[in-house]
């Protein structure tokens, strides 16, 4: 990269010709261009996450109390390592994420070996893939729980008439399926992403790498498991990394099929300090456990941006 | 290929079923993506009756667009809500994400690399930790229920997001061409206006038609610091329910005036979608 030199504001006595041609970037455009947008950030990201820090040492109940309550140290802390309420959240979302995460990759991957062969057909049905990630997740939401809707919706009939024990069963009345067609209304979205992110990768592995393979006598299993898997590892890698981390923040589905029910069983961090801040407005304790959430986030964020500055 | 039947060759018999595997697999992908949104579709166009059955064929109406259109609560006034908050949320991310990323691309500086790192980190602060200071501080200054509240918290993800997405921009456009004129005689600003600006202007669009669909879909943020007055599409469609739950035939037509746009916008952008989902992680 030749990224031109910047010099100080200050013009240095006749410099070469050279010289100026490459201090044409000025210093004082550079921060009138880049203030606002940091004054931005730090009012929208910064001050929030300060506040929600000081927040989260006091009591605050917005019933009793306009204004902050009294420092209790870490008790919020506390209180969340012994709530039953927040343990099981955590629960769900962590199911929720190994569930939404194994199946996206797996239909991902499935998707991508279905149209990695460049013909018409797959061309055409790989420019659908991009629509579903776009639906807004409410709408994702509420088109799933029509469809599994066990008295007119159409996916639950149909399950029904291929597989009779399943008929009339309630998909969002249980509690593990509940969580699994949350999971599927966002793999809906997510997988075909994915696979074109796969198509992509798997259409940079050289053909006469799988063709050798194959005249050397692999079956087209153990050239997947030997060859495309291995290479497709980086990529696999990244996606997961993504998805565990927009899984951590389900919430939307959440609350346009289940509400969190049946039960607590569908009670997702997301939803649950939801819950806690403005449903109960207890909201020096619902600071505290967003921040356990802010620490969970930053352990997978860490690990996604190190590989990004890597890959550039 | 043909003319030939594959039965009197077992090779070429075994071909053909691979082949005709394949379609079917592709057909079967082709079903699992569009399907809910074709189901969905057809939904807005049935009766009350008719969206119970799962039946293909109906008479199709406009009743539910009729009624979702003369419903104050929906799309009355707020289809205008959330296009305000959309527009505004584009207006305001794209000239400063525009300006902020490309001093980071073209400006060398101490600790540039990490402001960038910082800007790129606010990305993954979880919303919940956001909107607690922001619900508290909107409910002092009034700004709950208006259209500006949803605006400011949307910025906390989108700016960060159009600077990370449009750096990329930025650094692919080659330094000489800039270079060329500054020797014409141009100083940076002219530059900047004549010959940068109109060679990033695609990924201005992909920034600006990436924060439009994150302000426009939005629900989390819309749900807790709106309450009637300012409610976005998302959250507006919970009103529509009757006795039984959901009208699906009118959630069905909400639904589609809320996707359609967006459908649109993205089949435009297509070509950056991937990379803009993972800002240039999946190379």
């Amino acid at each position: 990269m030749a990224v031109p030199q910047t010099t100080s504001t200050v013009p240095a006595a006749a410099p070469p010709r050279a010289a100026s041609r490459k201090s044409r970037r000025s210093g004082g455009l550079r921060w009138t261009m880049l203030l606002p947008a940091l004054l931005v950030i730090g009012a929208t990201v910064l001050y929030p996450l300060l506040a929600s820090f000081l927040t989260s040492f006091r009591d605050w109940r917005l019933i009793y109390s306009p204004t902050p309550g009294p420092f209790v140290g870490l008790s919020n802390y506390t209180r969340a390592l012994t709530d039953a309420g927040f343990l099981n959240s955590l629960g769900v979302s962590g199911l929720y994420t190994l569930i939404s995460v194994t199946l996206t990759l797996c239909i991902g991957l499935g998707i991508a070996l279905l149209l990695s062969k460049p013909t018409r057909l797959n061309i055409f049905a790989r420019t659908l893939l991009i629509f579903p990630f776009a639906v807004a997740p409410v709408l994702k939401g509420y088109s799933w729980r029509f469809m599994l809707n066990p008295e007119y919706g159409v996916y639950a009939k149909g399950i029904g008439e291929v597989f009779p024990p399943l008929k009339g069963y309630l998909w969002l009345g249980n509690e593990f399926s509940a969580l699994l067609a949350i999971a599927f209304s966002e793999i809906w979205g997510w997988a075909p992403l994915f696979a074109l992110m796969f198509i992509g990768a798997l259409g940079a592995i050289p053909s006469e790498v799988n063709e050798a393979a194959r005249v050397d006598g692999a079956s087209a299993f153990q050239v997947f498991r030997r060859i495309t898997l291995p290479l497709l590892a980086p990529v696999i890698y990244v996606v997961a990394l993504l998805k565990i981390i927009s899984a951590l923040k389900m919430f939307d589905q959440v609350a346009i099929m289940t509400a969190g029910g049946p039960g607590d069983s569908t009670q997702t961090l997301y939803f649950y300090v939801y819950q806690v801040a403005f449903r109960n407005l207890d909201l020096g304790y619902a600071s505290a456990v967003s921040y356990i959430l802010v620490l969970i986030m930053a352990l997978f964020s860490t690990l996604y941006v190190r590989k990004l500055l890597r890959g550039d | 290929m043909q003319g030939t039947l594959g039965l009197t060759d077992p090779a070429r018999g075994r071909k053909r079923l691979v082949a005709a595997a394949e379609v079917l697999g592709t057909l079967a992908v082709i079903f699992f993506v569009a399907f809910p949104l074709v189901w969905m579709i057809l939904a807005a166009f049935k009766t009350e009756l008719d969206v119970y059955s799962t039946r293909l064929f109906f008479q199709p109406t406009l009743d539910n667009f009729r009624a979702i259109f003369a419903n104050p609560i929906l799309l009355g006034s707020h289809l205008w809500v959330s296009a305000l908050v959309s527009f505004l949320t584009v207006a305001l991310t794209v000239p400063l994400g525009a300006a902020a990323s490309y001093v980071l691309s073209r400006h060398r500086f101490r600790g540039r690399d990490t402001l960038f790192l910082l800007i790129l980190v606010t990305q993954f602060v979880p919303a919940v930790v956001v909107a607690i200071p922001f619900f508290t501080l909107f409910r002092t200054l009034g700004l709950i229920d208006t259209p500006w509240a949803l605006v400011i918290v949307y910025l906390s993800f989108t700016l960060s997001y159009a600077i990370w997405m449009l750096r990329g921009f930025f650094d692919a456009l080659p330094v000489e061409i800039e270079e060329a004129s500054f020797i014409d005689g141009c100083n940076e600003l002219q530059t900047l206006r004549y010959v940068t600006l109109p060679l990033v202007l695609p990924g201005l669009l992909v920034a600006a038609v990436f924060a439009f669909i994150s302000a426009w879909n939005e629900f989390f943020f819309a749900l807790i610091l709106t309450r009637s007055e300012s409610l976005t599409l998302p959250v507006a469609m919970q009103t529509i329910s009757g006795p039984r739950g959901p009208m699906w035939e009118q959630v069905a037509a909400a639904g589609l005036v809320v996707m359609v746009p967006i459908l649109v916008m993205s089949f435009f952008i297509r070509r950056y979608f991937v990379e803009g989902i993972t800002v240039g992680a999946v190379k």
